[in-house]
């Protein structure tokens, strides 16, 4: 049936700078904020924004990904009408396909996917920011100035200007160049990498970028450009309050800390714009005799004997007498055993910190490779073993070893 | 489990839960933190595979329905069976009322129980909390070829006024029953639940409404305990009855103890509940929280001891809730003092408000009052 409105996401990034938190499952399925996955945010903001259909593309490690969609249901995206789609990659006749060669390649090959639902606008979307926001009101811009192509932006400042794609704007806040990272920007309106395209015009605009063997398939590099090459008009939207990109460890770790803040950054409690999330049945959690938890977020089936510390405990985490929890994510199921003391570090699924063991240091002025120690889903530190700061545990560490 | 169809008795208000049930009936009293009380025998029979069950109600029923809605969040939500809500007929013959016991409910839905497609039946009663397993239960009313199980328990965990006992011959069949006795007799408890067949069931059913029978024990068991094959399984792990508001309030502080959150909440046979979207719970920088159960999606930023907090509650600076149970979305004003409280839901308690009860008598503030 046709709808005025299809998004579709971009979740088949491998995220390869958050290392080995992605190793077993793509960037969006990463979990955070305590209750959360990166991509519970986008979806909650399509369905929040009356949005019900939503295609999501997937391609690297889709299994936890795909399971944790699933039908849809706790975003409210079960519809018999449109809903959420997975969207992988697929063989054609002829032995003809390809894995998603980019962006705009992931969206040219579900081409057929959108035809279905024949919109007027498509939304496009990443699956690796944290941010509130209403699209309804950006296809609203869209429509007002009757744009081929809105761009979301931010205002950032000039320095941090040159890590971003910048709009160059005129008086109408209508694009009149884009410049890729500039050196010296002209304008500090970065692009959060959310589009609204007429849907007529980017199809075309796919079809042509495909048949160009010079392109890399990329909305940024060359549909963008291609459409203000052929004089297309595109729009800025300017978007005001928390967004933020959490594509490496070091953003990661910031924006889960942000979520302590709820003043500065996003209100998680907002009953008007709820943040949705497949979440598993837990009993309440529970803080023993002798727990202290002080400026933290603790979640369901968590048992605090120790202490905990400005930190996020997601689901099912066991923080035992005496350990010492700082400045630190416990993704689901984290052990931390008694004595064990855990600063400034992201400790993934299900992993086991033993009895008297260290992760992660405060930062250290004097050391230039500071940074959030890492330790991968599954793995064990072991006994009295020591992880420092900035490491990165893939595998298992011996007792009294020190990595 | 394709051969076991679940009955639920979801219609009794207890009197002495007072605040508790004046909104609602005692299936869905909310408890430990994120549950009503029907949570847990819905959850059994679901973990025991039980894909169709019905749900007996009569009366202030909104707050369950509300509650269970089309049972998605058990997995009942289904196109063949599932969870279906038998409230009762209105005939001009009968005054309307609670049913006077489970086999005038029984009598009641009798048409459902006839096209019932499964050949054995559990039924239980909706507000206990326990955790056991009904596939155990049923593997042995299988083994044992008796015609009726009963499940009872060595441990009594009731008013005897509120119970029925079972008594044993040797051969270990039930040989009598004591039914709501004055004084607690030196026999297992029944946890009022049992496994029997279908066709048994009906033909029960039907005798006893030809004889306007509608105690199930008394109607059904006792004139037959001599003719009828009726055998205790024995369940040994804990179980939380809700009577009064004393019960309440115990069964809350039992929480507390890690052996009883063991067995009441065996990650291997998951209580489900209805499914919120909460965040996380947020603990502010001078917050204080000392063995206390809490559910998500609650800021703490005063002081918790020995309480059970429900989703949403917030605790404001420098107040302090001690031996409490606060339902979904309490506040406790700043620098408030509350001890030996139960709070029902939406309760709001301003600044500087202070509130003793005592163990043995708890206050209960009914839901959305403002204090």
């Amino acid at each position: 049936m046709k709808k005025e409105c299809v998004a579709m996401l971009l979740a088949g990034g491998q995220g390869s700078r958050l290392y080995a938190l992605t190793s077993h499952v793509a960037k969006p399925a990463v979990p955070f904020g305590g209750k959360f996955r990166i991509i519970d945010f986008p979806l909650s903001n399509c369905v929040n924004s009356g949005i019900d259909t939503v295609g999501v593309l997937t391609q690297y490690r889709p299994l936890e990904l795909n399971s944790y969609i699933g039908s849809g249901q706790p975003w409210d995206l079960d519809r018999s009408d449109g809903g959420v789609h997975i969207l992988p990659p697929y063989m054609r006749e002829g032995d003809q396909g390809t894995w998603y060669k980019g962006t705009a390649n992931a969206i040219y090959q579900n081409i057929g996917f959108l035809d279905m639902y024949d919109p007027e606008y498509v939304v496009i979307l990443s699956g690796d920011h944290i941010y509130k926001m209403d699209y309804s009101k950006m296809v609203e811009h869209h429509k007002q100035v009757d744009a081929a192509c809105t761009i979301s932006v931010l205002e950032v400042t000039m320095e941090e200007a040159t890590r971003f794609g910048i709009m160059n704007v005129d008086e109408n806040d209508i694009v009149y160049e884009f410049e890729e990272k500039p050196p010296q920007p002209k304008s500090n309106l970065a692009s959060m990498g959310i589009y609204v395209f007429t849907w007529s015009k980017l199809r075309e605009y796919l079809i042509a970028d495909e048949a160009d063997p010079n392109s890399s398939n990329d909305f940024g590099k060359n549909i963008i450009p291609n459409m203000l090459c052929a004089g297309e008009k595109l729009a800025a939207y300017r978007f005001h309050g928390y967004w933020k990109d959490v594509g490496t460890i070091d953003s990661l770790w910031d924006a889960n800390m942000d979520m302590l803040a709820p003043r500065t950054s996003i209100d998680l409690y907002d009953p008007s714009w709820p943040i949705y999330a497949r979440t598993p049945i837990k009993p309440p959690h529970f803080i023993g005799p002798n727990g202290v938890v002080s400026h933290s977020l603790v979640t369901g089936g968590s048992e605090v004997y120790g202490t905990v510390e400005n930190s996020i405990l997601f689901h099912s985490v066991t923080v035992e007498e005496g350990a010492q929890v700082r400045y630190s994510i416990l993704m689901p199921g984290v052990t931390v055993r008694a004595g064990a003391k855990i600063e400034y570090a992201i400790i993934a699924e299900n992993a086991v910190v033993e009895q008297n063991a260290c992760v992660g240091t405060p930062p250290d002025p004097s050391n230039p490779d500071w940074g959030v120690a890492v330790v991968a889903g599954g793995v064990t530190v072991g006994e009295q073993a020591v992880v420092s700061a900035h490491a990165m545990v893939r595998e298992n560490v011996k007792g009294g070893e020190q990595v | 489990m394709n051969d076991l169809h679940g009955i639920i008795f979801a219609y009794r208000s207890h009197r002495n839960l007072a605040e508790l049930t004046r909104h609602r009936n005692t299936c869905s009293v909310p408890f430990a933190g994120r549950h009503r009380l029907i949570d847990f025998m819905l959850s059994n029979m679901v973990n025991a595979g039980v894909t169709d069950i019905g749900l007996i109600v009569h009366e202030n029923y909104q707050s369950l329905l509300d509650h269970v809605g089309s049972g998605k969040d058990w997995d009942l939500s289904r196109k063949h069976g599932g969870l279906r809500i038998l409230p009762p007929f209105s005939t001009a013959e009968r005054k309307q009322g609670e049913y006077r016991g489970t086999m005038e409910a029984l009598i009641g839905v009798s048409s459902y129980l006839k096209k019932i497609r499964q050949e054995y039946v559990v039924m239980a009663w909706g507000d206990m909390a326990l955790n056991l397993s009904i596939e155990d239960v049923f593997r042995q009313h299988l083994a044992s070829g008796s015609d009726i199980t009963v499940v009872c328990s060595h441990t009594h965990w009731g008013v005897p006024q509120e119970c029925q006992y079972v008594h044993t011959d040797a051969s270990g069949r039930v040989c009598d029953m004591s039914v709501r006795p004055t004084t607690e007799p030196d026999a297992p408890e029944c946890l009022d639940m049992f496994i029997i067949s279908k066709q048994i069931l009906l033909e029960l059913v039907e005798d006893c409404a030809a004889h306007d029978q509608y105690s199930f024990s008394l109607g059904a068991l006792l004139p037959r305990i001599n003719t009828l094959n009726i055998r205790p399984y024995f369940y040994s792990g804990y179980v939380g009855r809700v009577q009064s508001v004393k019960d309440y309030f115990q069964r809350s502080a039992d929480l507390l103890r890690p052996e009883v959150r063991q067995d009441l909440f065996d990650p291997a046979s998951p209580v489900r509940a209805k499914d919120r979207s909460d965040p996380s719970t947020y603990y502010g920088p001078s917050s204080r929280a000392v063995s206390s159960l809490i559910a998500d999606g609650c800021v703490i930023e005063g002081e918790v001891r020995e309480s059970i907090l429900f989703p949403g509650v917030v605790v404001e600076k420098g107040a302090i809730v001690s031996n409490c149970v606060l339902m979904q979305g309490t506040v406790v004003g700043r620098d408030s003092e509350l001890s030996h409280v139960i709070t029902d839901k939406g309760v709001h308690i301003g600044q500087h408000r202070t509130l003793h009860g005592h163990a043995n008598y708890p206050v209960a503030i009914t839901k959305n009052a403002e204090v």
